[in-house]
């Protein structure tokens, strides 16, 4: 059967498909929205536009091609939301001046409406940005005109016209640089094609599920920004060597204590890597990122549920493959290292901590068992780097490290950091870059922009600073000064932290708990941050310390 | 008239013109716009459009205290939804400045100072 002529009934159908498609996939189009401002809205936008465009379009009740185009775009422009929602509305608004005095349609007729949308919709704009919706729409619709001159047939004709639209997205990423960066094709354009597919999928009289989510994201993460990165980078350049993938299936009880919150987990996971793509719907979220370390993008996700996909590939080994580099990956590299950073620190956790922020050699040591000169100058060894910053991160330990230092043959600075927050915070201005006595500077400044504070208990009954405090007591501990005591840790935490946080200048609160903290300690505590202080950010690693129950680093 | 910023190595003048040169360049990014008026324009009578190089003339940049308010005179093209645009003006100039040079604005003041009707 063949379908020459368009009626304005079966048009308006099209359209009412076109807009429950883009309907059910608006969640994915929005995690693709990186341009011209990255707010995750495109998707919610088209959709609430084209919704309006639809509801106009059930009014509609004469078979007149013309008027059902002309309702839809009347609807458009009064439902406009956002940019891309604007840009659909002329697109359409152009497409309905081109047929309004048209009953029903031919391939030609829509083809030439298709031209008219894109007319009018580059008129609206001084500097049209390419490799956006724009792009889509003008590639699409040349092709339409070509295609309508060979087919009057309306199925094969749009099958091509949405092929055409398709291929034009999939090159968004080289017309538009941040697109590429991201990883991801336009948001606007995806949207404008899941409308054309709708249209489709109607003539075809098709029911189209939304996009299956594996496939969506091994489109929308092209394979192209692992390719191309390929012919630029050495292998030591990438930064990120995993290439992580894993789906979360969302459970009850797990939401209950740590509710998902889409936007909170992206920038969590921001923070530890990069080409970050995070897909969710009800059931589950998916997510795409390059990091360091997997293991703690995988620990975030497992808050929420349990995993039913997960795949982690070693680009760096793919990557020496594909070069072709000859040595293997385990030789030791004979040439120093530029930099090395020894740190001190206790728990496995808080190890693990320093080691993602960059330490090259993390000694164990701490409050009681203070690493020696000799175990600071292996560690210095160890690193095998031309200069070396040592990270002391505790008071007792500073004049070792200063020791060490002059003994070694290496260039090594001693930061003197004092504790577990300020090492941190001296460590993020760490610049690999830069001279030694520029990040000496930039990490010695760092380090007062932190307040650390501390619960550990009393060994023995004493008095301090007009605070009496009982053998077994713990004691929250402020910028190095007794300031809370309390028979209960938690009572004692909470009291600390009440007098350390300053509502108005701090942001963020790192937890870091001990290996004598339950989980469900730590969710007390967790609770009562929230409700006490509002607009603080909360993070909480679990640091494995001895002797100091908790550490916290406000800044 | 200018922005100052402290940071640790000394401290960083962005003049009032820069910042309505940027506002202005992420304005007529923006879709809908289809120029920008010439603040004036209420004493020389008539919108009229400004040329690339003077997009800054129809944005001002006003302090008071620690507050950064900006105010644009733009043309839009006729048969947008002229809220939705003065909109996306809006959000897209405070998130450029951001971006660029870290400035947060406390407003962005759009006024529509013409409708181009193009002929179709």
């Amino acid at each position: 059967m063949t379908l020459q002529r368009l009626d304005g009934k079966t048009f308006a159908e099209m359209i009412l498909q076109g807009a429950s498609h883009l309907k059910q996939n608006s969640q994915m189009i929005d995690a693709l929205n990186v341009f011209p401002v990255p707010d995750g809205d495109t998707g919610t936008n088209m959709n609430l536009s084209m919704n309006s465009g639809a509801e106009e379009v059930k009014n509609v009740q004469e078979n007149h091609a013309g008027v059902v185009a002309q309702a839809l775009a009347k609807g458009l422009l009064m439902g406009a939301r956002g940019n891309s929602g604007v840009i659909l509305s002329q697109i359409f608004r152009g497409f309905s001046k081109a047929i309004e005095d048209k009953e029903t349609l031919t391939t030609m007729d829509f083809a030439e409406a298709m031209q008219g949308g894109v007319t009018t919709a580059y008129k609206a704009v001084m500097k049209p940005v390419e490799g956006t919706i724009l792009t889509v729409a003008k590639e699409a619709g040349e092709a339409s005109k070509d295609l309508a001159s060979n087919e009057s047939d309306f199925i094969p004709f749009m099958e091509r016209v949405v092929n055409a639209a398709k291929e034009s997205l999939k090159r968004t990423p080289e017309l538009l640089p941040v697109l590429k960066e991201v990883g991801v094709v336009d948001s606007g354009g995806q949207g404008l094609l899941t409308i054309y597919e709708g249209l489709l999928a109607n003539l075809k009289g098709e029911d189209m599920p939304a996009y299956d989510e594996t496939v969506t994201m091994d489109d929308m993460v092209n394979a192209e920004h692992h390719k191309l990165a390929q012919d630029f980078m050495a292998t030591e350049d990438i930064t990120f060597g995993y290439c992580t993938e894993f789906m979360v299936k969302f459970e009850e009880d797990k939401l209950k204590r740590n509710p998902y919150d889409e936007e909170r987990f992206r920038n969590q996971l921001s923070e530890i890597g990069d080409s970050l793509l995070v897909v969710s719907d009800e059931d589950l979220v998916k997510v795409h990122i390059h990091v360091e370390q997997p293991g703690d993008a995988l620990n975030l996700g497992q808050q929420f549920g349990s995993f039913i996909h997960i795949k982690i590939e070693n680009m760096r080994e793919q990557h020496t493959s594909i070069v072709g580099d000859r040595k293997p990956a385990n030789e030791p590299p004979a040439e120093k290292a530029e930099y090395g950073i020894v740190t001190v620190a206790m728990g496995d956790g808080v190890k693990k901590l320093f080691e993602s922020l960059g330490a090259t050699v993390v000694i164990e040591g701490g409050q009681t068992m203070n690493p020696s000169t000799q175990d600071l100058s292996q560690a210095i060894v160890k690193a095998h780097a031309k200069r070396v910053i040592l990270l002391p991160n505790n008071k007792n330990i500073v004049m070792a490290a200063e020791q060490a230092a002059d003994m070694s043959e290496d260039e090594v600075i001693v930061i003197p950091t004092k504790t577990i927050p300020q090492g941190m915070s001296a460590l993020l201005g760490f610049n690999p870059e830069a001279e030694l006595e520029t990040n000496k500077q930039e990490m010695s400044g760092l380090m007062s922009v932190v307040k650390t504070g501390q619960i550990t208990y009393a060994v023995r009954d004493t008095q301090i600073e007009g605070l009496t405090i009982e053998k077994g007591h713990f004691m929250g501990i402020a910028e190095g000064k007794i300031s809370s005591t309390d028979k209960d840790k938690l009572t004692a935490a909470k009291s600390l932290l009440k007098q350390m946080v300053d509502e108005e200048e701090d942001e963020i609160l790192t937890v870091i708990y001990g290996e004598d903290v339950k989980a469900s300690e730590v969710e007390e505590l967790e609770t009562f941050l929230e409700d006490q202080f509002e607009d603080l950010e909360i993070e909480v690693h679990q640091g494995g310390q001895p002797i100091y129950s908790y550490i916290f680093a406000v800044e | 008239m200018s922005v100052d910023l402290n940071t640790k190595h000394g401290h960083i003048t962005i003049s009032n013109e820069v910042i309505s040169s940027i506002a202005g360049g992420a304005a007529v990014e923006c879709y809908g716009i289809v120029g920008m008026a010439s603040k004036n324009q209420l004493r020389d009578g008539l919108a009229e459009m400004l040329r690339k190089e003077n997009f800054s003339k129809g944005v001002l940049v006003r302090q008071d205290d620690e507050n950064l308010h900006i105010d644009m005179y733009i043309i839009v093209s006729y048969g947008t939804k002229i809220s939705e645009v003065a909109h996306n003006v809006q959000s897209q100039v405070k998130y450029t400045l951001n971006k660029t040079v870290g400035l947060s604005v406390s407003s962005v003041n759009i006024y529509i100072q013409g409708v181009r009707v193009t002929s179709e």
